[in-house]
């Protein structure tokens, strides 16, 4: 599972429907998600609450810009 | 006048705050917006002259921002502001919570209404329901007075009703027996009551199959289904309580009345299709369409009991329909599919004592494509037409006999017997023209510029024959869906908009799952398209999309193919004969007249 997260290039995107009674839980819940998965750097990029629910989408960067991307083969020295 | 003050704090983008103090300004209020990019001790200094009773801050979340709100609202405080003023901060990622946890005394996000704002200012309760559109249900035949406008095509189908008016005056079927004893014997309002339904079942086992059969001599259920558990049925109505307590609906449409959004439902459980149809309605579907399992179409009966299915397809059984029709929004359309099998009339008649408002009969579809004898079906599609009428459904008459192969003309034709035949018995017929990329499309090259024409054209033609509403579906854009989901809401949404600007009454919409086969289809799927449609009415609002001048070269082609079509009808003397014949789609092309059902028609003195 690791050495496949290595290959996403920036971020991934978790996108649902969750059960609940307001925009605030449905953000909560979605981060509990994604923290659940493991992530550590995660985010709610867009919600929207209607009553049954709120259509959410989450997301978990895994390499932010200026990290050392492990999916780029360190080759080189640095210099 | 109350005075409001307005401060963009972004350095640049300050349009949200400019149409709120629009807004405003028409509202009543004195307004000063002040330009952006001020400092915000400049701003403070600007509210201590202009004394407002509000002030109204802007900016985009980004980095270091919420620092600055912070220090805006502990400069207020100093400079005692804050005694009599509110202050409030909106514009992009910026969220109720977070605007409290920095002390503003509220926070507007994206999207914020200038009467959101005005609650606030005012100190009253910010209640968007009574702000939506109230929805209420619409009659889709409503102004439609099914005059024909093809004299050479109406005479013809004159002739042909008549030859099935006489020939059904003299037959019966299991099917059309059922559903006598569920119209006569059967009462909903006991059975809602528990008051039980008297030797009806008595009566309805002997004219069923052998799985209904079965099911009403000793209990046994179809191997794919099973009860629902006590303690689920209240995990149900616990659900059903809170969510109602929050539900609302919003509108897709923009600036048309039209067209209704309808999608449809049928993930095998009635509780899945609960929530679905919830989701549905909160984001903006008008109707449900209740989608049943194949092999319901194929058994001679209904079953009995709140039943879920492992597999495609909600069962149709009392419980199932009437648990759906409970959690219903008021001003949802609520259509029950009848058309294509061997319950047809009795669905008809359970789906009209359940409370549905639109059914779906087609005898063409049904004998063609969808594996039903065409003798029976034609008995079967008669009776359910009468019921229909009788309970004040009315129904459309589908066309899928196209994704066969069978071409559109042969399947208009079909479809305007059907619709002729309902319009001499009084019923309230809507056609349902494809827009598809059909295998006649692809065969011929129709769509290779554009999928605009050939669909348009469909439109045209049936407006020159028949006076009738018009549902395209189903669902739009049929064959032109992927598994991506920004391609598949897409290519939904556009089509959804042609059918828009083309002025039809309704549409049937697909989810983003419409070319996914590995499993059911999930909610979000569902509203992906909803929210795709939506945005494409909010962007062509009133205006058009205009066809090229072959939309009418195809049309005059669709008019007089199903001219010629009537005629091999007429030809072969008999309806029945002529679906067997290939007149309305032949085996070349796709359709195989169905053997559900065969053999199963009587004449009336002998069953």
């Amino acid at each position: 599972m690791v050495q496949s997260l290595e290959k996403v290039m920036d971020a991934i995107d978790v996108e649902t429907l969750l059960v609940c009674a307001s925009e605030a839980e449905g953000r909560s819940l979605m981060l509990d998600i994604l923290k659940g998965f493991g992530f550590t750097d995660v985010d709610v990029v867009f919600a929207q609450f209607e009553g049954p629910g709120v259509r959410i989408r989450g997301r978990a960067y895994i390499h932010r810009p200026a990290d050392k991307y492990q999916w780029l083969k360190q080759t080189g020295k640095a210099g | 006048m109350r005075r409001i003050l307005l401060a963009p704090l972004d350095p640049v983008h300050d349009i949200g705050l400019k149409l709120i103090a629009r807004g405003l300004s028409a509202a009543g209020y004195a307004t000063l917006l002040l330009p952006p990019d001020l400092t915000t001790e400049e701003i403070i200094e600007q509210a201590l002259q202009y004394n407002p009773a509000v002030l109204l801050l802007s900016r985009t979340l980004g980095y270091g921002v919420a620092e600055n709100l912070a220090r805006m609202v502990d400069l207020a405080d100093a400079a005692g502001l804050r005694d009599n003023m509110k202050i409030g901060v909106g514009g992009m990622a910026i969220r109720s919570e977070l605007a409290a946890e920095l002390g503003f005394d509220a926070g507007f996000g994206q999207g914020t209404s200038v009467e959101q704002v005005v609650c606030f200012i005012e100190g009253t309760e910010y209640n968007p329901e009574v702000l939506r559109s109230g929805k209420t249900k619409r009659n889709l035949t409503d102004g439609y007075d099914y005059a024909w406008r093809h004299a050479g095509i109406a005479a013809k189908i004159d002739r042909i009703t008549d030859q099935i008016i006489d020939w059904a005056s003299r037959r019966t079927s299991p099917g059309v027996e059922r559903a006598k004893l569920r119209d006569a014997a059967w009462d909903v309002d006991l059975w809602r009551a528990r008051m039980g339904v008297g030797d009806f079942y008595q009566h309805y086992a002997p004219l069923c199959g052998e799985l209904p059969a079965n099911f009403y001599a000793d209990g046994q259920l179809h191997p794919k289904t099973r009860r629902f558990s006590q303690q689920e049925v209240d995990g149900l109505e616990q659900y059903l309580a809170e969510t109602k307590l929050r539900m609302s609906v919003q509108s897709l449409q923009h600036k048309r009345p039209g067209p209704l959004v309808f999608n449809q439902y049928g993930t095998g459980c009635p509780f899945m299709d609960i929530g679905h149809i919830l989701a549905s309605e909160a984001w903006g579907a008008d109707g449900v369409i209740h989608f049943d399992p194949s092999w319901g179409a194929r058994t001679e009966g209904l079953l009995d009991g709140f039943l879920t299915h492992q597999e495609d397809g909600t069962v149709i059984t009392p419980a199932n329909l009437n648990r759906i029709q409970r959690a219903l929004e008021p001003s949802t359309l609520w259509q029950v599919r009848a058309h294509r099998g061997l319950n047809t009339p009795e669905t008809v008649v359970l789906a009209g004592k359940i409370g549905a408002d639109l059914t779906k009969i087609n005898i063409c579809y049904g004998s063609l494509a969808a594996g039903t004898d065409p003798a029976r079906m034609t008995i079967d599609g008669y009776h359910a037409i009468l019921y229909a009428k009788q309970y004040g459904m009315p129904f459309d008459v589908v066309t899928n006999e196209e994704l066969s192969g069978v071409p559109a003309h042969k399947a208009f034709a079909g479809m305007l017997i059907v619709a002729g035949l309902a319009r001499k018995l009084g019923a309230r017929p809507i056609l349902q023209p494809l827009f598809a990329c059909s295998p006649e499309v692809m065969i011929n090259g129709l769509m290779e510029d554009n999928y605009i024409d050939f669909n348009a054209a469909k439109i045209i033609a049936l407006r020159a024959i028949l006076n009738a509403p018009l549902w395209p579906g189903a669902p739009v854009g049929f064959l032109t869906h992927t598994e991506d989901r920004v391609q598949s809401a897409m290519t939904t949404a556009l089509h959804a908009c042609l059918a828009a600007t083309l002025n039809v009454d309704a549409v049937s919409i697909a989810s983003t799952d419409e070319a996914y086969s590995g499993g059911p289809i999930s909610a979000p799927a569902k509203i992906d398209t909803l929210r795709a449609v939506q945005e494409g009415f909010r962007f062509f609002g009133r205006a058009g999309i205009a066809p090229t001048d072959q939309a009418q070269v195809f049309a005059d082609q669709l008019v007089d193919g199903i001219e010629k079509t009537l005629t091999s009808v007429l030809a072969c003397g008999d309806f029945v004969a002529a679906l067997h014949a290939g007149c309305l789609g032949s085996r070349e092309e796709g359709a195989n007249p169905g053997r559900a059902g065969k053999d199963t028609v009587k004449s009336k003195t002998t069953i």
